[in-house]
């Protein structure tokens, strides 16, 4: 495994970060559009958005050398508007307390949760363009890095944001689980979303590694790393069949078995998407390799 | 103000690491901490065998990546075109080490800050050299005002068109090789 400066905390941001705003859109998505049956799940997702992306940055924090110990040169991180980090820094506070706020107001919790009651639409349309924003911006974030060649594509953010709409739903799934178990059956509704967002994923993905096979050399070490290197039986099994194809296939049976899965099958698939997101992340991360300036 | 660079010449180079060493002492750095690489390329088979060593440090890019990702402003280009990190206000995020595509960037973890190579601006100010340049016992690099076409550095870039490592990422380095 090549030497990366970041390491395991920036993979646990990357992933919390896509999956509290994905779980934030699947939230908005469900109170605008489904009926009432489907409340428990705008609940959770609503719930868990903003804990999650809190949880992550601390993560972000934690990584840092001189600004965990001298925090207020925290401060400092907003001063360079050609640094992605800097435009994260601003996504991130905007987009944590208007994602609690907005859990508040959904689930009327405390007289703040009662007094934006009324201004819950408001949150959502401007919490949906943060958690856009959040969900592109952490692929951005390494994808314009030209030190490292193989996160250098635009396809990155797009990879992210998929991953990020579907470990999302399915946090938000499980949390409507946890809230309700009656609901189960209910969810059935909801592998559809599974279905299309795991699809583009796949061919996010497939397109992104095909690609990187002949962009540059580097590129092409870091893909074939995954494809039959070092980090293969983690990319196969991890990513591609427990993180894509198995809960493709459960959701299809899913949605066609209405209401009829086993409990622990929804959930299985859910949690499926949740160890596919966060590999995905790590091999990424992991398998960055710098360019060869020898050459 | 001059714009300062370096020309180096992978001929000359005997692999001794001793401008390794000659920066390691003038910056006070550890044993596991350095600004000179010194990489090994080798080409062909014995007995059509042959090893060059190729000394790499921070190129002092004119369109730094490190500069432009930096999110606290802490890395700068000095007036003498020398890439700098404000000491005070790096947070260590790494991500101008995840940036730089030549990797000659490290965190040292006693200040908690991205170091690299500062051309020993604190030595060049007052009238001297960088150390790994007065310490070369073959003189493979040759430092000066690449804006003075009358200095050795450009003059030596000139005869032997000398080139930085990899121009085709655009980041406009300042050290010159002479690799054949």
């Amino acid at each position: 495994m090549p030497e990366s400066a970041w390491g395991w905390l920036i993979v646990t941001y990357l992933f919390l970060a896509g999956a509290g705003s994905g779980a934030f859109i699947a939230a908005v998505a469900c109170d605008l559009l489904a009926p009432d049956w489907s409340k428990a799940l705008a609940r959770a997702g609503s719930l868990a958005a903003g804990p999650l992306v809190a949880v992550g940055t601390s993560a972000l924090v934690l990584d840092l050398e001189a600004g965990l110990w001298e925090p207020w040169r925290q401060f400092y991180l907003v001063f360079n508007p050609s640094s992605m980090i800097t435009w994260g820094v601003v996504i991130l506070s905007a987009f944590i307390p208007i994602s609690l706020l907005y859990a508040a107001a959904l689930n009327e919790i405390t007289f703040i949760g009662r007094y934006f009651r009324k201004y819950v639409w408001h949150l959502e349309i401007v919490g949906t363009v943060f958690a856009f924003a959040t969900a592109i911006y952490t692929g951005v974030l390494i994808a314009v890095i030209n030190g490292v060649p193989f996160w250098n594509t635009p396809l990155m953010p797009v990879l992210f944001l998929a991953s990020a709409l579907s470990t999302g739903l399915a946090v938000a799934m499980i949390g409507a689980a946890i809230i309700d178990i009656s609901t189960i059956r209910t969810l059935s509704n909801f592998a559809l979303g599974h279905v299309i967002f795991l699809s583009i994923e796949g061919v996010v993905l497939l397109l992104f590694v095909f690609m990187s096979l002949t962009r540059s050399v580097e590129a092409a070490e870091s893909a074939m790393m995954l494809l039959s290197g070092s980090l293969s039986p983690f990319f196969w099994a991890l990513v591609v069949v427990v993180g894509i194809l198995a809960p493709f296939v459960l959701s299809i049976v899913e949605y066609y078995e209405y209401g009829r899965m086993p409990k622990y099958l929804v959930v299985g698939a859910d949690l499926c998407v949740l160890i596919g997101g966060i590999s995905l992340r790590a091999l990424i991360i992991y398998s960055g390799t710098a360019p060869q300036v020898l050459a | 103000m001059p714009r300062y660079g370096i020309a180096i010449d992978t001929t000359k180079c005997i692999g001794c690491h001793a401008c390794k060493v000659a920066c390691q002492n003038h910056n006070g750095l550890e044993y596991d901490q350095k600004f000179n690489t010194i990489y090994q390329v080798d080409r062909g088979k014995y007995p059509s065998f042959s090893k060059e060593f190729v000394p790499a440090q921070c190129n002092h890019c004119e369109n730094a990546p490190c500069e432009r990702v930096c999110p606290t402003g802490a890395i700068y280009t000095s007036p003498e075109g020398v890439v700098l990190v404000h000491r005070n206000r790096c947070v260590g995020c790494k991500y101008c080490i995840e940036a730089c595509p030549y990797k000659v960037r490290l965190i040292d973890h006693h200040e908690g800050i991205s170091v690299k190579c500062w051309f020993c601006i604190d030595l060049v100010r007052q009238g001297g050299e960088p150390a790994c340049v007065t310490t070369c016992p073959t003189q493979v690099r040759i430092f000066g005002d690449l804006d003075d076409p009358d200095s050795r550095v450009s003059r030596f870039i000139a005869e032997n068109r000398a080139q930085p490592l990899r121009p085709d990422l655009g980041t406009k380095p300042k050290i010159f090789y002479k690799r054949s």
